[in-house]
């Protein structure tokens, strides 16, 4: 029983791994340009993609894919940021949720017709291995995806706290009026800003490959639980994503172990609602960035 | 239904007319489809306006009363033999039981975050309905049973019978949308839809107009799921609390002209037609042309037309009827 559950947790923290670059990503967009980024997860899926034809066309690991993944993403998301987000910034809420959830609708379809709905998926040395930690089991696949999710992480924390780009970006997700005055240039910023977050997004995906497949709505699964961790986590919260989606990982697994296999989104979502009943700034509200 | 008395407007007796007559005229059950799709999206987008659009309050997630509709009124036929008639009132009445803790819970969160926790309630209720396999059938779904022509308990023979039932329910939600406009709750709605916090301060009671509105709007969305599981003889979790109805309730109206009495019956002709014409043009085998299109359609109108499409058309309906400068926000269609 012990062991069932030490395995749940690490199996969810592996995981939760993951959901951790995404939701960093949807958090610190929100936090810097407020744009609640609805193609997120679709933005993986094309990290999945790069990272499967990298592999099947000329036979790159994907963990090495992650050189090309994470600097095309982060171009992408300049680009996104340059001639999509920033034309809705000044309007309401509508355009602001319907651009980028539209996006997101668009991305899943032309995937749809470029690459059909069947499931991809890459072979690599590791895929299969596994390291067993007493009675424990550990796919390396999945821990070298944590491992290099949260070295990723670590980096973002130091860019954000000790480059003076990073310093920026925190002054105009705090107050862009004021970080303007002070010399920022919040458009340089946001498109940073949004380019960080695609790349860190693209990284998942190739992350994700040896042990995910890909497919044109695996997006979707990454990105819900993103936004439950953003909102547990506080929005704008760096360290309250992450922290929030390796809680949810394991509340996933948790959930799949002993409520049943389809049960694991139902807990996160539970999760969810009751957050927003009881605690409706998340759990790190009173924190500081 | 549409207040007879007060029809000044001759166009809006012209459309009624070819509504009327449109099954008359085109036989083929193909394009009657199409019609009943038009009529159905058009009044889910109605109702979903009332929300998202008078109000602003952006839900991604009104398939749950959809489904709750269509689970209701199909439960009570099979379980119990109830007919649809009644069981399309009493889906109603769960779905405005549900809208009240999902409100509750929803109604604190803003913008963004309010559409998100919106989908993961319909989502919820997918699975559980998935989970349901005494009581609902669980994944595999159910067939309704066909009993031929049985208009007490909403089956016909007749495609057209679909249709007019189509037009009512359509017709119903527009007269309610018309009544609410003109009532102190829709000056209420539209103060709270400008600004929040301005209408909270200068007295609006924000959470009760919310609540009051969403019980409207899932009532109507679940007349819906009621019509549309009598229509396809079918239903199953995917089905009733579909992501794609949440989504097309809302694009229909922004399309069209979020916060307009007829935005969301323009969005969804538009909509409809375009998908018609690529079915027609390039068969059904390509999944994913007809969302890649409606997406690029959105964006477009997003970046260009934030207001919709329906003040393109009234500008130029100003511009022919009057011949003077068009009108921005008070088009001839609703003054």
């Amino acid at each position: 029983m012990l062991a069932t559950v030490a395995q749940a947790i690490v199996n969810g923290l592996l995981i939760g791994g993951i959901y951790a670059l995404v939701s960093i990503g949807v958090t610190l967009i929100f936090g810097v340009v407020k744009i609640v980024n609805f193609a997120q997860g679709e933005f993986v899926m094309i990290g999945m993609y790069i990272s499967f034809f990298l592999a099947t066309r000329f036979g790159i690991d994907p963990l090495a894919s992650l050189a090309v993944s994470m600097p095309v993403l982060f171009v992408v998301g300049i680009l996104l940021q340059h001639f999509l987000i920033r034309r809705v910034l000044a309007l309401g809420d509508m355009p602001q949720i319907f651009l980028t959830f539209a996006l997101s609708l668009l991305l899943i379809n032309v995937a749809l017709l470029l690459f059909t709905a069947n499931y991809r998926t890459v072979q690599t040395p590791y895929t299969e291995m596994a390291i067993h930690l007493g009675p424990l089991y550990v796919a390396v696949g999945k821990l070298i995806a944590f491992v290099v999710a949260m070295v990723l992480s670590a980096v973002l924390w130091v860019f954000l706290h000790a480059t003076d780009l990073g310093k920026a970006m925190r002054a105009a997700a705090q107050n862009r009026d004021v970080a303007m005055l002070m010399g920022i240039n919040p458009d340089r910023v946001f498109c940073v800003a949004v380019g960080v977050a695609l790349a860190l997004a693209g990284a998942a995906g190739s992350l994700l490959m040896p042990f995910y497949p890909a497919y044109p709505l695996v997006g979707q699964v990454f990105v819900l639980m993103a936004f439950v961790a953003v909102v547990l986590g506080t929005l704008g919260n760096v360290t309250g994503a992450l922290i929030a989606s390796l809680m949810m990982g394991v509340a996933e697994s948790l959930g799949i172990q002993f409520v049943g296999a389809d049960s694991g989104l139902i807990v996160v979502f539970l999760m969810l609602l009751l957050t927003l009943a009881f605690r409706p700034s998340g759990l790190f509200g009173g924190w500081t960035r | 239904m549409l207040g007879l008395r007060r029809w000044r407007r001759p166009w809006l007796g012209v459309l009624a007319a070819i509504a009327l007559m449109l099954p008359l005229v085109v036989s083929k059950p193909f394009a009657i489809d199409i019609f009943i799709r038009v009529l159905l999206f058009a009044f889910i987008g109605v109702a979903w306006n009332l929300m998202g659009g008078y109000a602003k309050q952006l839900s991604l997630g009104h398939a749950a009363y959809f489904g709750l509709g269509a689970y209701t009124s199909t439960i009570l036929q099979i379980r119990f033999g109830i007919s649809p008639w009644i069981g399309m009132f009493a889906g109603g009445m769960v779905a405005m039981a549900a809208s009240l803790p999902i409100g509750a819970v929803c109604f604190r969160l803003r913008g963004p975050y309010f559409a998100i926790s919106t989908i993961a309630t319909a989502q919820v209720l997918m699975l559980l309905f998935l989970k349901f396999r005494d009581f609902a059938w669980g994944a595999e779904g159910t067939t309704l049973p066909n009993l031929g022509n049985a208009p007490l308990m909403m089956q016909f023979d007749a495609k057209a019978a679909y249709y007019y039932i189509a037009l009512a329910l359509l017709a119903i939600g527009l007269a309610i949308t018309y009544r609410i406009e003109r009532s102190r709750m829709g000056y209420y709605l539209m103060a709270l839809g400008e600004d929040e916090d301005a209408a909270e301060a200068i007295g609006v009671n924000v959470l009760r107009i919310k609540r009051q509105v969403y019980l409207i709007s899932a009532f109507l969305t679940a007349l819906a799921g009621t019509f549309y599981v009598q229509y396809i003889y079918f239903i199953d979790p995917n089905t009733a609390f579909s992501f794609n109805v949440s989504v097309e309730a809302a694009l229909v109206s922004i399309v069209g002209g979020i916060g307009t009495l007829w935005g969301p019956v323009v969005g969804t002709v538009l909509l409809e037609a375009t998908s018609a014409l690529l079915q027609s043009w390039l068969g059904s085998s390509h999944g994913g042309v007809q969302l890649t299109v409606y997406s690029l359609i959105l964006i477009a109108v997003i970046l260009w037309r934030p207001s919709g499409l329906l003040g393109v058309l009234t500008e130029a309906y100003g511009r022919i009827a009057y011949a003077g400068p068009s009108r921005e926000r008070e088009g001839p269609l609703d003054g």
